[in-house]
Parts: structure tokens; C-alpha cells; sequence
């Protein structure tokens, strides 16, 4: 396959402005990364300062609701409260290395704006964070750590004012300061490199799973499930166990209100391949081509693209897709409160969804690592208020 | 009449061309047609025919607010090849260039897309998300239909690079001056003019220099450092926003804008050296 291709999805479609810049990061991410320095560099900030690596647990309650053996891969642990963090300290390492001062991302549950953030702190760099308007609003706690944190937040308010937006208005920024900021993307989305850094620097999460699932149990999972859009946490659990066969990897997309037309963000449902910020992937379009929005509660899916790999594993039939409603959603975060004590990130309750609607498929002994990707503390209003409305 | 024709016949007059940009269908059609004729009356020379898309990542705010209205008003690309048409029959006889984003003629088929433009009237393509490695189809497609895929070029751009986009480029040259996306700007930056002294020892093939340029003084500029003419889209778009209930009322201001900027073209080649 071509570099930077997965079967006919990805590749670098981006204006002439920005392809010397990824031929400078696809460069500065091969020199550097396999260098015994920044492996140093970048374990000791992902155990000391992320808290890696994160416990899997066993979670007993849950397991018998579902009626099999339920790990739970504790994203939610790494700080900030997601694994967006694992991406966000390699990227601005590297951003150290190739002598840029700042970056710039966009984020739309406020997770990755956080270890943005929280990344350039830690490395010395500038931090400017573009999210929608739209976003702004329903995520406004990790808005206020972001500015804590003294990152600047950019409003996004054309088109919808969500992710999808602030995605094209950061490439546009980007087209005018390349050669000093560097373009944190934060999901395995974006032309090429970006897929495969990303990708990279979350596969963290799937060795861990690998050495401590066959420390705790003797072999390997049956069924990995992870929730997603772009594919970051679900990439970074799947990735170490893509050639390992008789492992079932489940990827769960946004559902939204219902799979009817502009109510959803189930690309791999209700899209087709098309070319969106810089890549081909499976994306939310109308008949023209014209991309059409996404919606679903929880921000961190609400992308109208799925990222190549993701896309490529989907229609090999290596990954199954599958999608839950917001309703669903909600109810999910109820159970994992009430049997494991724990407040599960909207877009992770995805995950949890599929197990619940599952459960007869699965039979006592299977082993189950459900990608825990992240802690709900940001959904708290928007969980209340919806139970309160209900 | 073909590119090819149309920079011989400035060269022999003497001026540099004015290629102005219009995307299709804001804030309506029957408009769009008379913005059209009206740039052609009065200096354009070759016209960028925008085919609206949903997430233009290489232009500013004020041609995304243009795309925005033009698909809220229910333009589609197939009523736009249909516009080139009537373009045509409105006795335009103009180079047409057609700009777009890559998903249009994606999810149609390449070779599909291309031949219906090329029937339609048009002579070229410009795809900003298309850089040369992407460029394989619309590059094979382009040849079997006839029509030439435009290829721009940045002051990030390395020599070798250059080098390689100059090999397989036709028509023309598109020379972006500034790092950014299309828009107004108040000065143009020295980048443009050394930009273009860069490509030229490459190439002869004509060069046209955009992105920034909204006055005669800054079309003079580019055509004097030795661009063949100078591409100007925003600042007409800027102009008729104002008045989006009657825009045909701001016609007369576009008839002396493309008028001025066309003027500097023509200063800007008479001090070439």
C-alpha cells in the first residue's frame, strides 16, 4: 500500500501551502520517534506525568450484567480525564524537535483541547485551541480549564459552530503560520502523516491491554469495543491486535436521535467515502458531495468523517461497526454508575451500549476489554439535564 | 476561445490578464449570470467559475459566507455546469477556468465531472485540496477529456517541488503570494513578487498570481515582477455582499473595480523588463 493510504481511503489532499509542511512532519516523525531520546522523553511524561500505565479492571458488577467477563482499560485515569493526552504529549514533543514555539488544535468535547493544553505547558509551547460556538457552550467546564491553563480559545462560529467546523477554520490558520505552529491534530484523522502519528502515539493504550490482560487471564481478549469518530482510542486499543485473527474488534459510532437524515453522526451507517480535511474516509455527504453535519449528544463524536484507517478496517471487515442512539447513550451512563460506581464520558457510554445490547451474544467465558476512554465529569449538566427533562 | 489563444492575444496587445473569481449561485443565479457578464464586459479576460462546497478549506471568510449562501439558496454542482452553459449562450466567449473542491468531482467520477465541464464550455480546472501527489487521476482524466488541471504554487513550496509541478502542469500557473487562504488584504506582502521571479526561471507557462490582490496597485505589482496576470475573487464578493437584497444594484461598482484592477494589469506588463 501507498504510504499514507489504506486500501482507497487517506492520502494528502490539502492545498500546495501545507504539503512541504507534512513532508517536514512525516520526515521529523520518522527521525525522531524511534530514537532512544524521545522514547525517554516521552515514557517518563506518559508514566509520571499521565499517570501511564492505566490499571485494567475487572469489572465484576458490569460482567454480570452482561453476563461475561468485562474488563474496563481505564482511560479515563490518564490525566485531564481521557486518553487524549497519550497524542497530545508525543505531538508536542515533536513539536520541541522540529523548532516550532506554538500549536494549534480544535476540540469539541474540550478533551484534546485540555492535553493540548496541558501538553505545551509542560514542553514550553504557545497553545491555541479553535472550537465551535456550539461547543463552547455545552462543554463550558473544560473551556475554563483550558483557559486556566492559559491556552488561548478561539469561537468558531461558521457553519454549525461544531467540531466539523473548527476543524476547517484550524487548517485555515494553519495556511498562514505553518512554518512556526504546529497543527496538533487529535484524532487519526487529516492527510497524511497525521493518521499515523496519532495512531502511533495511542497504540499505547492497546500494548498495555496486551501485557496486562496476559498477565490477569493467560490470553488474549475475544472482543475489544471501542466508541469513535476520527478512531483515536479505538486505533490505539485496536492497533497491537490487528493481525491477532480470532480477536473481534467492535468500533461504536454516534447514532445521534435516530439514523435519519441529519440526526445522526453514524458515518459508517448513513456515508459513503469522500474527501474531507485533507483525506478520503467514510463521511456524512449528500448526493452532490457536499459534507453534511453530524449530530449526536456527545461532542467528541460528532464528526461527519470516520479517519482512513478506521475506515479501510471497517469495510475489510476487520473491525464491526456499530452504533448507538443518544437515548441509549444516557441509560448506559446510568448503569455504569450504579454497577461500577463510575461516570463514564458520554462517547465512552457508546461503548458500554453496545455490551448491554449484546448481551445475548456473549457467553460467560468470553473475554471482553471495553476501551474505557474517558471520565463523564465534562457531561455532568448535559447528563442531568436530561434525565431532569425526561 | 482556449487558454492558449487568449494569453497569445494579450501578449501581442500587451497586458496582463484578469482572471476574476466568482463562486456560482450567491446569493442567486439569475445574479451570479449578470455578475459574469458584467466582469466580462468591463476587463476580465479569463473567468474562475466557483462550483459552491460545504467545507472550502483554502478561502476566507468572506468566499465561505459565499459558499454558505449559494447552498442555502439550493445551488448544486449540477445546476452549475448547467450555468456554464448558459454562460455560453449568453455569448461569452472566455477562457473559463472552474474551481472546486476535490469531492465534487469525486463522488461523480473523475472522468465524469471533467467531461461534463469540458461539454458545458469549460477550458480548466482548479482543485486547491489537489496537490501533485493526489494529482495522478484528475491528470489522466484531464487529458482524455480535454481539459487542463491547474496547479498552484506557494512560497512554502521547495525548488524540487517546483520542479515537479512545472513538469506536469498545463494552461497555466496558479501563484499563491501569500501563506493564507483567498481574501482581501491590505498590502501585499514582498513574497508574492519573489515568489514569482522563482517560478520563472523554471517555466515560460503562463502565471497567474492570486490570493490578497483587490486593487489596480497590487495587480500592477504581481504583472510587473513578472506574473502574466492576476486573479482577484473576494474583492468583488465584498462588494455585492453589501447589498445582498438588490445586489445587481452594486454592478456599476464592480464594472469600475474589474475595470481598475484589469487597468493595473495592463500597467503592471508595461513595466516589465
Amino acid at each position: 500500500m501507498k504510504k499514507g493510504k489504506f486500501g482507497e481511503y487517506g492520502g494528502q489532499y490539502v492545498n500546495e501551502i501545507l504539503m512541504p509542511i507534512l513532508i517536514e512532519l512525516e520526515a521529523a516523525f520518522e527521525k525522531h520517534y524511534p530514537t532512544a531520546e524521545f522514547q525517554e522523553k516521552l515514557n517518563g511524561l506518559l508514566k509520571d506525568y499521565a499517570g501511564r500505565p492505566t490499571p485494567l479492571y475487572y469489572a465484576k458488577n458490569f460482567s454480570k450484567l452482561v453476563g461475561c467477563k468485562v474488563y474496563l482499560k481505564r482511560e479515563d485515569l490518564v490525566c485531564g480525564g481521557s486518553h487524549k493526552l497519550n497524542n497530545a504529549l508525543g505531538q508536542a514533543l515533536l513539536t520541541k524537535e522540529m523548532g516550532k514555539t506554538r500549536m494549534i488544535t480544535e476540540t469539541a468535547a474540550g478533551q484534546h483541547g485540555l492535553a493540548t493544553a496541558m501538553a505545551g505547558n509542560v514542553c514550553g509551547l504557545e497553545t491555541e485551541v479553535f472550537m465551535g460556538v456550539k461547543d463552547i457552550k455545552r462543554q463550558a467546564s473544560n473551556v475554563k480549564r483550558i483557559k486556566l491553563l492559559g491556552a488561548k480559545v478561539t469561537p468558531v462560529d461558521i457553519g454549525m459552530g461544531v467540531l466539523k467546523d473548527a476543524v476547517s477554520d484550524t487548517l485555515r490558520k494553519w495556511t498562514t503560520c505553518s512554518q512556526t505552529t504546529h497543527y496538533l491534530m487529535g484524532s487519526t484523522v487529516g492527510p497524511h502523516p497525521y493518521p499515523e502519528i496519532v495512531a502511533t502515539f495511542q497504540s499505547v493504550i492497546g500494548k498495555e491491554i496486551k501485557e496486562q490482560i496476559l498477565e490477569k487471564e493467560g490470553r488474549l481478549p475475544d472482543t475489544i469495543v471501542a466508541c469513535g469518530s476520527g478512531g483515536s482510542n479505538a486505533l490505539g486499543a485496536f492497533r497491537p491486535f490487528i493481525n491477532e485473527k480470532d480477536v473481534k474488534l467492535v468500533f461504536v459510532e454516534g447514532g445521534g436521535e435516530s439514523l435519519e437524515a441529519d440526526n445522526s453522526a453514524a458515518a459508517f451507517k448513513i456515508g459513503k467515502p469522500g474527501i474531507l480535511h485533507g483525506a478520503v474516509m467514510q463521511v456524512l455527504q449528500d448526493e452532490n458531495g457536499q459534507i453534511k453535519p453530524s449530530r449526536t449528544r456527545a461532542a467528541g463524536l460528532n464528526y461527519p468523517g470516520r479517519g482512513p484507517e478506521i475506515s479501510f478496517l471497517v469495510n475489510s471487515g476487520r473491525v464491526k461497526a456499530s452504533y448507538a442512539f443518544d437515548k441509549e447513550v444516557f441509560e448506559a451512563v446510568k448503569v455504569m454508575c450504579r454497577t461500577e460506581g463510575l461516570i463514564p464520558a458520554l462517547e465512552t457510554a457508546h461503548a458500554i451500549v453496545y455490551m448491554v445490547n449484546h448481551k445475548e451474544e456473549f457467553d460467560e467465558n468470553e473475554l471482553v476489554v471495553l476501551n474505557y476512554s474517558g471520565r463523564g465529569d465534562k457531561d455532568l449538566e448535559t447528563i442531568m439535564r436530561y434525565f431532569h427533562e425526561s | 476561445m482556449n487558454l492558449e489563444d487568449k494569453f497569445k492575444e494579450l501578449q501581442k496587445k500587451g497586458e496582463g490578464a484578469h482572471m476574476p473569481h466568482v463562486y456560482y449561485g450567491d446569493p442567486h443565479e439569475e445574479f451570479s449570470l449578470r455578475l459574469i457578464e458584467t466582469l466580462v464586459e468591463n476587463g476580465a479576460d479569463i473567468l474562475e467559475f466557483g462550483i459552491p462546497f460545504s467545507d472550502p478549506t483554502a478561502d476566507g471568510p468572506t468566499f465561505q459566507a459565499v459558499c454558505e449562501r449559494a447552498l442555502e439558496n439550493g445551488m448544486t454542482p449540477t445546476r452549475c455546469i448547467e450555468g456554464i452553459k448558459k454562460v455560453r449562450e449568453r455569448g461569452i466567449e472566455n477562457p473559463i477556468v472552474v474551481t472546486t473542491y476535490y469531492n465534487i468531482p469525486y463522488v461523480t467520477g473523475v472522468g465524469n465531472f471533467l467531461n461534463k465541464i469540458k461539454e458545458a464550455g469549460a477550458q480548466a480546472i482548479i482543485v486547491p485540496n489537489v496537490p501533485v501527489e493526489e494529482a495522478d487521476e484528475l491528470l489522466a482524466e484531464g487529458k482524455k477529456s480535454g481539459i487542463h488541471p491547474i496547479f498552484q504554487i506557494a512560497p512554502t513550496t521547495t525548488e524540487d517541488r517546483l520542479k515537479k509541478i512545472v513538469d506536469i502542469a498545463s494552461g497555466f500557473l496558479y501563484v499563491i503570494g501569500v501563506e493564507g487562504v483567498t481574501g482581501v488584504r491590505e498590502s501585499l506582502g514582498d513574497s508574492t513578487l519573489k515568489l514569482v521571479k522563482r517560478v520563472r526561471k523554471h517555466t515560460d507557462m503562463p502565471l497567474l498570481a492570486g490570493f490578497g490582490i483587490s486593487t489596480r496597485k497590487q495587480a500592477s505589482a504581481v504583472v510587473a515582477a513578472g506574473a502574466d496576470g492576476a486573479i482577484a475573487g473576494s474583492a468583488y464578493a465584498r462588494v455585492y455582499e453589501k447589498n445582498l437584497e438588490k445586489p445587481e444594484e452594486t454592478l456599476p461598482e464592480i464594472a469600475r473595480l474589474v475595470g481598475q484592477i484589469k487597468q493595473g494589469c495592463i500597467e503592471g506588463y508595461g513595466q516589465r523588463r
